[in-house]
């Protein structure tokens, strides 16, 4: 690229010190930099084409530790400004500006078409601070660098403008080392547009509004649209998408606006589908977009903290602490910054009866709801908020196999409890409930069509719950490693059950001896599971995600690290992408020592972005 | 556990004047190795084996189209097992196990007097093992080492019982000299948990690894 003076090969070298300070010195010489006097969250121009608040610029040595700090000393400033400002479908940028803030440096410019001005743009460059408190100890991250897009604005509209710039951008920031940009709109109308372009409500608060107003419009006008396919809406995007087979009349004014009623100035009737036709009509909202600079995959993380309302005993294994733990270490660890968070829903009871007896989950809840302090096993342990909570983890896998098939994340991780591989079509035990992975399968199947699902199960113990609601299944491969039987819970998985009727050698279970590491797991999935990968070519992959098979963990034998996690992970995603163009969605299951649950699900999540983690196995001898 | 409610009384039998052809088809069609053989009224006159069969082959007693005794079939009177080591249903399933294995035999006719009433195979001991022991439910197997003496196991069992352990089988094994082994079968996940509890408790419970050697 041409931004950087001295780039060899993708990569730019750092600059000597002393060619910054000359290039802070022609911009000033020239009238291009100055300093700000800024709000540090808004950005506000006095006027339409007005400059910002200005002051004479700041210090040489205040530029240099700013420019330093965001650039690393990569490129020049002239280099910023020329790589900035490509003419992109005959359009360039003029009155070009580097503005100086207290922490952020500002790019203003004008959008010219020839000598005509048709709007203007302004980025901000931003590094967030690292929060100090951090009370487990894994890799420290740098801060997060971020390119806001606060205010651009075009006269001309679908000009493809926007979006070209935005894509030669991507690439821009990632080379230049910023982890994501921000785009913001204000958005009045074409919110249906914006939607489908993936911008999503700024405030959580607004999008359950949304979500009710469509909720009120399909009982008003009596569609046949279930309870269950509006809660499952979890961003505009799907909103924009919703319903396609649905039309909807709405009414159109002479200005070009929509409501759902006609009146006295919205007369003209047009139909559209159900998901279209409500945007079209619904009020002003604030959207954004985040678009992931540092991650090649864009990676889901289902959460909820209605899953900590599952309350175990005092000293139960399975405490809440395990996902408040693991929470806490991903947003200490910036890595919220480029998750795509994912609300669980509530599924339908339809949608568990295709797992579970009705009369199973009935007497659940009865338990949970008279305060029962155990559920069927002394196991399985539970508070009055356990049967909601079971029920959401369900609807957390079911959430992160919309996002796959919406195209709203490339793969996910669903950080939910209570586990479920173990829970059977009517039974509760080692601490499953619900079994939140064949219930998602089930979904998979009956929402999107789904033919040939692969879960994958490396959870130290057997999923025989999973395996049982899936035995005589040939469309569901079910795949466990697990410690070998006669030593471990729950003394099922041995290699002769091999699935049953139609369902005979789908079914794959690989015992591993106790003791066995690293090295015994990767020889075991590339000699078994990868093949059985291959040749089943899945439509998609859902991992039975345990990490209890750690050798820190105490509930088990067999002595895994982070690196096996690693190690699977990615290949698991290598051979999504040959099958099923890379879906994954992997469930949370077992773990049981916080620190090694911790680092290891982190592992895992960073390895479904597509990061490289570095391995553990030598630093910790 | 004694040998009647465990031993299986739908037969399959042939006579002692049935073909050779007759009693291979037989065992092959109901995918067994043996069929006792009996007389009038049930009475129990031998036992013919697969191995029988397979040796009667071998020695030539079966002449082939053109070998042997031609134009006459031998029967399954001719080559069965005569001299037949047979239960009472009052006998016990160790009774059975010891005959198994020193005779190494592969089935045991059960009688009334002289009449045949069931049949007790090694297949069918597993099975009776499979299930006390209950190998193929839901659990996990934890191991006690205990001094020779009742009162430990007492003790053991108070212990399981104080921690609320859903114990699903118990097997109490000499374990050298003066020790007990005790192989305790428990339906919780937290095998962890309940090794610690124990070992607290003064229990010797090894580890996983002095049992591989």
């Amino acid at each position: 690229m041409e931004y950087g003076t001295q780039a060899t090969g993708g990569r730019v070298d750092p600059l000597p010190e002393r060619d910054i300070l000359d290039g802070f010195d022609r911009l000033i010489a020239a009238n291009r930099l100055f300093g700000a006097e800024l709000n540090p969250t808004v950005i506000k121009k006095s006027g339409k084409g007005a400059p910002f608040l200005l002051r004479p610029h700041p210090s040489r040595s205040r530029m240099l530790a700013l420019w330093r700090d965001l650039f690393a000393n990569r490129i020049p400033p002239q280099g910023l400004l020329d790589a900035l400002s490509p003419e992109v479908l005959g359009l360039t940028h003029g009155d070009r500006l580097l503005l100086f803030g207290n922490d952020r440096i500002l790019y203003d410019c004008h959008i010219a078409r020839g000598e005509e001005a048709v709007g203007h743009l302004t980025l901000c460059f931003y590094r967030e601070r690292e929060p100090v408190f951090r009370f487990l100890p894994y890799p420290r991250r740098p801060g997060r660098r971020i390119v806001y897009i606060e205010g651009i604005s075009l006269s001309a509209q679908s000009t493809g403008y926007a979006s070209s710039l935005f894509r030669y951008y991507e690439r821009l920031f990632h080379d230049l080392g910023f982890h994501r940009f921000r785009l913001k709109a204000s958005l009045s109308v074409g919110k249906y547009y914006w939607a489908k372009e993936g911008f999503d409500c700024e405030d959580r608060k607004q999008y359950a509004v949304m979500r009710e107003n469509l909720h009120a419009l399909v009982l008003r006008l009596g569609l046949p649209v279930e309870d269950q396919e509006i809660r499952r809406l979890n961003h505009a995007s799907m909103i924009a998408s919703f319903r396609r087979d649905l039309a909807v009349p709405v009414y159109r004014n002479a200005e070009g606006y929509y409501a759902v009623a006609r009146d006295d100035s919205y007369t003209e009737e047009v139909r559209f589908p159900l998901g279209k036709a409500f945007l079209l009509c619904s009020a002003p909202w604030d959207g954004f977009k985040v678009i992931y600079t540092g991650t090649p995959r864009r990676t889901g993380l289902v959460w909820s903290d209605r899953f900590l309302d599952h309350r175990t005993r005092q000293g139960h294994k399975e405490s809440p602490r395990r996902l408040e733990s693991l929470l806490a270490a991903i947003r200490e660890d910036g890595m919220a910054e480029s998750l795509i968070f994912l609300e669980p829903y509530i599924p339908g009871m339809p949608l568990l009866h295709a797992v579970h007896d009705p009369a199973y989950l009935e007497a659940f809840r009865e338990a949970a709801a008279r305060g029962d302090r155990q559920f069927a096993v002394r196991d399985c342990s539970i508070s009055a908020g356990s049967y909601a909570a079971a029920l959401l983890a369900a609807g957390g896998v079911m959430a992160g196999i919309d996002a796959v098939f919406s195209d709203r994340a490339d793969n996910v991780f669903c950080a939910v409890r209570p586990p479920g591989h173990h829970a059977g079509r009517a039974s509760a035990m080692g601490f499953c409930f619900v079994n939140n992975v064949a219930a998602g399968a089930r979904y998979a199947r009956s929402a999107y069509g789904v033919g040939r699902v692969y879960i994958l199960d490396w959870d130290v113990h057997h999923g025989n719950g999973t395996q049982a609601l899936f035995d005589e299944d040939p469309l569901t491969f079910f795949c466990s490693l697990h410690e070998h039987p006669s030593f471990c819970y729950p003394g099922t998985g041995r290699r002769l059950e091999k699935g049953a009727g139609a369902g005979k050698g789908t079914t794959l279970n690989i015992p591993l001896a106790p003791h066995a590491g690293d090295r015994e797991m990767i020889e075991a999935f590339e000699r078994e599971v990868a093949p059985s990968i291959e040749a089943f070519r899945p439509e998609l992959i859902l991992l039975s995600a345990g990490f209890d098979a750690h050798r820190d963990d105490p509930i088990a034998e067999i002595e895994c690290t982070e690196d096996a996690y690693v190690h699977m992970t990615r290949r698991v995603l290598e051979l999504a992408d040959r099958h099923c163009e890379g879906r994954v969605v992997s469930v949370l299951e077992g773990g049981y020592r916080l620190e090694s649950l911790v680092s290891s699900a982190i592992a895992h999540i960073r390895t479904l972005q597509g990061k490289e983690v570095p391995p553990c196995s030598s630093a910790r001898g | 556990m004694f040998v009647g409610p465990r031993m299986k009384r739908n037969l399959v039998t042939i006579t002692t004047g049935a073909t050779l052809e007759e009693a291979a088809r037989l065992l092959k069609a109901h995918r067994i190795h043996h069929l006792p053989v009996v007389g009038e009224g049930g009475r129990l006159e031998g036992i013919l084996s697969d191995t029988d069969l397979r040796n009667a082959t071998l020695e030539g007693t079966i002449g082939g189209p053109d070998g042997g005794d031609s134009g006459r079939s031998v029967t399954a009177g001719e080559i069965m097992t005569r001299d037949v080591v047979t239960l009472c249903p009052g006998d016990t399933l160790d009774d059975a196990m010891l005959v198994l294995t020193h005779e190494r035999i592969g089935a045991l006719p059960v009688v009334e007097g002289e009449r045949l009433v069931g049949i007790v195979t090694k297949a069918d001991v597993l099975s009776a093992l499979v299930s006390s022991l209950d190998i193929g439910g839901i659990g996990a197997r934890i191991e006690v080492v205990l001094p020779r003496d009742a009162k430990e196991v007492a003790r053991l069992a108070g212990a399981l019982g104080d921690l609320r352990a859903e114990v699903r089988s118990l097997v109490l094994a000499p374990h050298g000299a003066d020790e007990y082994a005790a192989f305790v079968r428990v339906a919780t996940i937290d095998v962890g948990s309940l090794k610690g509890r124990l070992r607290e408790a003064g229990f010797r419970v090894p580890e996983i690894a002095e049992f591989l050697g």
